[in-house]
């Protein structure tokens, strides 16, 4: 059978190979401060060196403060930090600390860089490494042991290949609609273990006709279906990516050239050679609102808070618990769901199209009384984008609050926290119970969403204030 | 890590789908630098009464248990073998969350279903670790879990790593499981022979570096960082 995207990056990758595991390669490997530390702590007692460490690239983001990034009063977020600098320092490994100009969270300055490049295994102990499918490369997540494991052999030893996942997306967005009601509508449809042991290709004029932005949005949230990773193939769009801006490991000249060739090969040949197919129509998409504790629980903003009884992939018991985590009576209408702070970042929605939707809908309007909102850059590089096009100033006259880099309230390790019992609408990816703070409640949205909750004070649906 | 061969102990339920691994170690403390002290966190936000979970650099020092959550029935300490629902390990990859749940006495993990007992990540995490992670098919594991529940805290599971069985031992005083009965499920071989043996698998890998090197060697330029 003719190969998927999926096996063409997985083979090429192949070390050794025996009867039930396979020694695969990587070609990138991304660091931050959480999940590294006890894998080199492990290489110190082994007396290990970090074999390549010119493919290692390191940040720190989920403990840096934004509205100082200097100033880390937590001593624990500081030893973390600084843990990071030791390490890098100690094994020769480039970071990108804060005030490099090029800080920002793992996943929003890989690409950025040009470290994220088409047909790479790119692997990075945070779940969300499945961003970088969006250039067509194999990323996926892993623990701490191999994150040591990497740095020692530059290899991870895998089972068997993933299991291919294709999902079309046809048809294309109406306006106000956003990458992220595509992922959270997959979700919804397949349920947060819909795609374990699989890993997701998603394509069609739904896909194709997105930015590279939109694409990374939507492989982010792979995970969050339980997918490995998910990818997207190359195409036009991603090339003139890679080639147009400061991407300093990005190939150039005839090396690029010679890079474009070998992309062009990476796509799936024959859509019946996935193990799983499943469609969205795009085109028919009504913007998502997550009422629940998981990223599945989500409905229409149209719509109301299900009864227990009817919520797909969930127990009774679960979903129960899910109303009253929430707070939630069951019947209450999505746009009747009154909120108190809005957060605007993180590796899923973190970029400058997303703050350029955000701005759309901010722009002379002001945020609601008793709303606080928070607008976060992904990267020191997204800062200085937003802000030449002068981004900044429409959130600070919306009364939002502008910050610096980082992964900020998407999950509670730094100051930018929900207090017990607030609830937020964000453009982060997870709605777990106490994941933006114990006790807060997180309803998951596309930015121009969180941006027209912001002004409206509830959940409202922006596509009645485009203008 | 320390071999798993054969484990007699008794169970604890969680009948929970979707565990996600911020609920079994939520975030903040992911700032230790240490792979050790996480036991007294699992479950930190469930487990102990509000306000009551303790600091990453006290874990010792918390408040009072909450009754209601499952693995605080006094009937259930000491147990040594989870068995929780479907998804479980869900969300981020933290290792953590492994490292947790042995660290609070678990020497395995039986999860319901099979391929959709666990997340990919967790279960990749567990077997790094040496903790056990078993999916087992729904009737399989309904048994346990209902033994589970008519005599909470008195189930006694026997995990054999070489036979890849569960035998769920009887009960003397009940109709309902008046035999041992057995189970199986699969490890990937790679994973089982590690686990068996207790191997470093970085120490394994590093016999292999003529291949890697090789491979190295294939490189095509664009995939070397130009700068």
């Amino acid at each position: 059978m003719a190969e998927t995207l999926v096996e063409k990056v997985w083979n090429r990758h192949v070390v050794e190979q025996t009867d039930e595991a396979i020694l695969l390669y990587v070609d990138r490997h991304l660091l931050h401060e959480v999940t590294s530390p006890q894998a080199f702590e492990g290489l110190r007692l082994a007396g290990r060196r970090v074999r390549r460490a010119d493919l290692t690239f390191a940040t720190v983001d989920h403990n840096i403060p934004t509205d100082n990034q200097l100033v880390i009063s937590d001593p624990q977020s500081r030893r973390q930090v600084e843990a990071m600098r030791a390490n890098c320092r100690d094994f020769g490994i480039p970071l990108y600390d804060i005030q490099s100009g090029r800080q920002g969270i793992v996943h929003v300055i890989g690409p950025e860089l040009g470290l994220t490049l088409p047909g790479f295994t790119i692997v990075c102990g945070d779940s969300h490494t499945s961003t970088h499918g969006a250039f067509g490369a194999l990323a996926f997540g892993i623990g701490t042991s191999e994150v040591e494991h990497v740095l020692a052999t530059q290899t991870l030893w895998q089972g068997l290949r993933p299991a291919s996942f294709g999902i079309e997306v046809t048809g294309r967005l109406a306006p106000g609609l956003e990458p992220k009601d595509i992922v959270l509508a997959i979700i919804r449809k397949i349920g947060t273990g819909g795609a374990t042991g699989h890993a997701i290709e998603y394509y069609g004029t739904g896909i194709s006709g997105l930015s590279m932005e939109g694409r990374m949005t939507i492989c982010n949230m792979s995970i969050e279906a339980g997918a490995r990773a998910g990818l997207i193939a190359p195409d036009d769009v991603t090339v003139e990516y890679i080639a147009k801006g400061e991407r300093p490991f990005a190939p150039r000249g005839a090396t690029f050239d010679a890079a474009v060739a070998d992309w062009k090969t990476l796509r799936t040949e024959d859509e019946d050679s996935f193990d799983r197919r499943v469609t969205l129509d795009a085109s028919t998409l009504v913007p998502q609102v997550t009422w629940g504790t998981n990223p599945a629980m989500t409905v229409d903003v149209t719509g109301v808070v299900p009864e227990p009884e009817n919520v797909p992939f969930a127990e009774l018991d679960d979903a129960r618990r899910a109303l009253e985590y929430m707070g939630l009576v069951p019947g209450t209408r999505v746009t009747d769901i009154p909120i108190d702070v809005v957060f605007i970042g993180s590796c899923t929605n973190g970029r400058i199209e997303d703050l350029r939707t955000a701005a759309r809908v901010f722009r002379g309007r002001k945020i609601a009384k008793g709303v606080q909102a928070l607008v976060v850059p992904g990267s020191e590089a997204v800062r200085h984008q937003a802000e030449a096009e002068g981004l900044d100033r429409i959130f600070l006259e919306a009364g939002a609050e502008w910050r610096q880099a980082g992964c900020s309230m998407c999950l509670a390790m730094n100051p930018d926290k929900l207090r017990a019992g607030q609830r937020s609408a964000s453009t982060s990816n997870r709605n777990f119970e106490g994941r933006q703070g114990p006790g807060g409640r997180t309803h998951l949205v596309s930015a121009a969403m969180a941006a027209a909750a912001a002004v409206t004070g509830k959940f409202a649906d922006v596509r009645t204030m485009l203008s | 890590m320390e071999p798993f061969i054969t484990h007699r102990g008794r169970i604890a339920l969680l009948d929970w789908t979707d565990v996600n691994t911020d609920l079994i170690i939520p975030a903040r403390y992911l700032k230790k630098i240490e792979r050790t002290g996480f036991g007294p966190l699992l479950f930190a936000d469930k487990r102990y009464v509000a306000g009551g979970a303790p600091t990453a650099e006290k874990p010792d020092e918390h408040g009072k248990e909450l009754a209601e959550f499952p693995l605080n029935d006094p009937a259930v300490k000491g147990a040594t073998v989870l068995v929780v629902g479907h998804n479980f390990g869900c969300g981020s990859s933290r290792e953590h969350a492994v490292w947790a749940v042995m660290q609070a006495g678990y020497r395995a993990v039986i999860a319901r279903g099979s391929k959709v007992g666990f997340a990919d990540i967790f279960e990749s995490n567990a077997l790094q670790n040496g903790l056990l992670a078993i999916e087992l098919e729904d009737a399989d594991w309904q048994a346990i879990a209902d033994a589970a529940r008519r005599h909470v805290g008195r189930v006694e599971v026997t995990i054999d790593l070489r036979e890849q069985t569960v035998k769920l031992h009887s009960h003397a005083d009940s109709t309902a499981d008046p035999v041992d009965t057995r189970f199986d499920f699969v490890i990937p071989e790679a994973h089982r022979h590690r686990m068996l043996h207790g191997l470093d698998s970085i120490g394994e890998t590093l016999l292999h570096d003529p291949s890697i090197s090789r491979h190295e060697k294939t490189l095509p330029a664009w995939t070397v960082p130009s700068s």
